[in-house]
């Protein structure tokens, strides 16, 4: 085997094949082709989604009325539609389906095993609990963001602790957190059995997951959430992407294996956190956003915005399935994710035997 | 890379433990610039617990691990990165890489979010690509490769990282014979280039073979060390693996080789004591 360095070319710094370079001073940036082109498709579909979910309902619109409607033009009745009445439960479906979403892709790549999502290792429940403990308790919703972030970030401590640290190889981890789950979706019941039927109605959400009648002033502020969680993902998913590896390499290419699962586990916590907080326990759309996100990327790097954008659409297109399906009765989102998500699970679970991704 | 001559890597009073049980106590060695150290032993004597040690795996209970003069656990991670490469024994890769992808994983240490790639990123992969006689392969995926091929990609990874300093993890463990030979052959390659080496080999006669500088270590300790010929007596073999033997000289390299090879006595039974720590060890890496 020869080693010469001449034949090196010295010259252009041409970006690897697949890539493009930005650069401008002395920054560089590398976008991959293929993820940059699956990320605009993605959204291109989300927009579309987005206005068929607007124009369906008991007043349907045409999509031009609704694109009109957005923009403040067109009659008020329709604007009062889509702009009071539909957008909103929209939007809280998109931040909250791409913040399950890029939870359960952290996750996953944490535990490195592809089950260990939020919601199967018990942070919606917990957060839940919580959540309902505080509108059983107080009568009114007193926070129950900070109270169902509280409950996320319990959960997954413990989780933690009994499933004997993040380096476990996943199995454990998942037993534990399942147990931590069932403890919690238990109590959430024991609290609404021992109240008012007004106050548990006025729980209920929570413990199936919907995005009916959400506060209005919370889903700005999930908004901001999804979108610092989002930059902060693209901005650290070169290090996420080491956690692929094993930690004596993580360390031989200087990062700190627990502190990046640590950094990766907060930001999944305060995304299920809020998320939970706005729609329930919604937990399946971290399972499958991520799987999609996979799929389409062939699995390979670390698809975080992909699999925003696919938890986004799977939300929207559950509530919208949800609410069109026995209309004028409507599922809760949650319920049609499990109807719909627990196959697609399986089937996941079954076309793959070979190996698992991650 | 300039060959100093004092150790860019050494111990200083170190001692691993692991849980209870202290695999190595207070050890002080130094592996020599621009040379390859090869550490030998029998199975649970410690060899893989320091490489560990050197790698910043296993933490040190008591004493230091010294990079260039200074204690490498209060340098930064990514400092260290830049002057330390490892080749790892267990090698899981992101699934559906290519060779190239493996190989720009090395840069990860000289990159950051708005550094991304620079001409120095793309010279070190184009030369270690060449350097591991990848260059056909470099679309590949990881996957496809045969056992020797992966290796040496890995090696290309760790080339990449553009550091004075390698430690190898047992390289050619899981290789034939034709790979092992490519894969040590690279090894002298980059040694002869000022690279400092430092590799665990469980084959005596490998080791013997391709290293400058032999450590032979026992229950935690360094039995004997210096050059092959120096080590590789057989009272020294005796007192390591318990097996008596005659020893030649191979005609065209010079290294020493092992005739008629028996067990001097009974097993030892302080080796099953020294064996069950490291199993546990083993155990817990799986697991981790």
């Amino acid at each position: 085997m020869s080693v010469s360095t001449s034949s090196v070319t010295p010259g252009s710094s041409a970006a690897p094949s697949g890539q493009w370079l930005l650069a401008w001073g002395d920054k560089t940036l590398l976008l991959d082709q293929a993820a940059c082109k699956r990320n605009l498709l993605l959204v291109l579909a989300l927009v579309l989604i987005s206005i068929v979910c607007l124009g369906i309902g008991t007043l349907p619109v045409a999509p031009t009325d609704v694109i009109l409607a957005l923009a403040g033009q067109g009659d008020t009745m329709t604007q009062f539609v889509v702009n009071d009445l539909r957008l909103n439960r929209l939007l809280a479906g998109i931040y909250t389906g791409a913040a399950f979403s890029i939870a359960g892709c952290l996750m996953q790549t944490v535990a490195r095993n592809r089950l260990a999502t939020p919601g199967i290792i018990g942070i919606d429940n917990a957060a839940m609990a919580f959540a309902v403990a505080s509108v059983v308790g107080v009568g009114i919703s007193f926070a129950p963001s900070a109270m169902a972030l509280t409950g996320a970030a319990t959960a997954t401590a413990l989780a933690f602790i009994i499933g004997g640290g993040s380096g476990t190889r996943g199995y454990r981890f998942i037993v534990a957190g399942l147990a931590i789950g069932s403890v919690s979706a238990a109590i959430s019941q024991l609290l609404l059995a021992q109240v008012h039927i007004d106050t548990a109605n006025e729980a209920y959400p929570w413990t199936v997951g919907s995005l009916s009648g959400r506060p209005e002033e919370q889903i700005p502020v999930m908004g901001w959430i999804t979108l610092v969680g989002i930059i902060i993902s693209v901005i650290l998913c070169r290090r996420f992407q080491l956690m692929a590896f094993s930690d004596s390499v993580i360390t031989a290419l200087g990062r700190t294996p627990n502190r990046l699962r640590f950094t990766a586990v907060i930001v999944a916590v305060i995304l299920t956190g809020f998320a939970v907080a706005l729609a329930g326990p919604v937990g399946l759309v971290a399972l499958v956003g991520p799987e999609m996100a996979r799929t389409f990327a062939r699995h390979r790097g670390l698809p975080l915005l992909s699999s925003a954008l696919c938890g986004a659409i799977v939300m929207i297109l559950a509530d919208l399935v949800g609410r069109t399906l026995l209309s004028p009765i409507e599922l809760p989102v949650g319920v049609v994710t499990a109807v719909v998500g627990g196959p697609y699970l399986l089937w996941i679970l079954i076309r793959k035997p070979k190996r698992s991704t991650l | 890379m300039s060959q100093t001559t004092q150790a860019p890597l050494g111990t200083d009073m170190l001692t691993l433990k692991h849980a209870e049980h202290t695999i190595i106590e207070d050890l002080s060695v130094s592996f020599p610039a621009g040379k390859v150290t090869a550490i030998v032993g029998p199975n649970g004597c410690g060899k893989s617990t320091l490489l560990n040690g050197l790698s910043r795996v296993h933490l040190p209970s008591t004493g230091r691990i010294v990079l260039d003069g200074q204690d490498i656990h209060r340098l930064p991670s990514r400092e260290v990165a830049k002057k330390l490469a490892l080749l790892p024994q267990e090698t899981s890769a992101p699934d559906g890489i290519t060779v190239k992808e493996l190989i720009r994983f090395g840069r990860h240490p000289h990159q950051s979010f708005l550094k991304q790639w620079g001409m120095d990123d793309r010279t070190a992969i184009q030369y270690a690509l060449q350097a591991a006689n990848l260059e056909d392969l470099g679309e590949r995926l990881l996957d496809t490769l045969s056992g020797g091929q992966r290796q040496r990609a890995w090696i290309a990874m760790s080339i990449a990282q553009e550091t004075p300093l390698l430690l190898l993890d047992e390289p050619t463990s899981a290789l034939d014979l034709g790979h092992q030979i490519e894969v040590f052959d690279l090894i002298r390659e980059l040694a002869a280039q000022g690279k400092t080496i430092v590799m665990v080999v469980h084959d005596l006669a490998m080791a013997a073979r391709y290293s400058d500088h032999l450590i032979a270590m026992k229950s935690g300790k360094i039995v004997a060390q210096g050059s092959p010929k120096e080590v590789i007596q057989p009272s020294i073999l005796d007192s390591l693996y318990g097996v008596q033997c005659d020893l030649m000289e191979d005609p065209s390299t010079g290294a020493p080789i092992l005739l008629n090879v028996r067990r001097s006595r009974p097993e030892p039974s302080e080796t099953q004591a020294t064996t069950a720590p490291k199993r546990q060890a083993q155990r817990d890496a799986v697991s981790a």
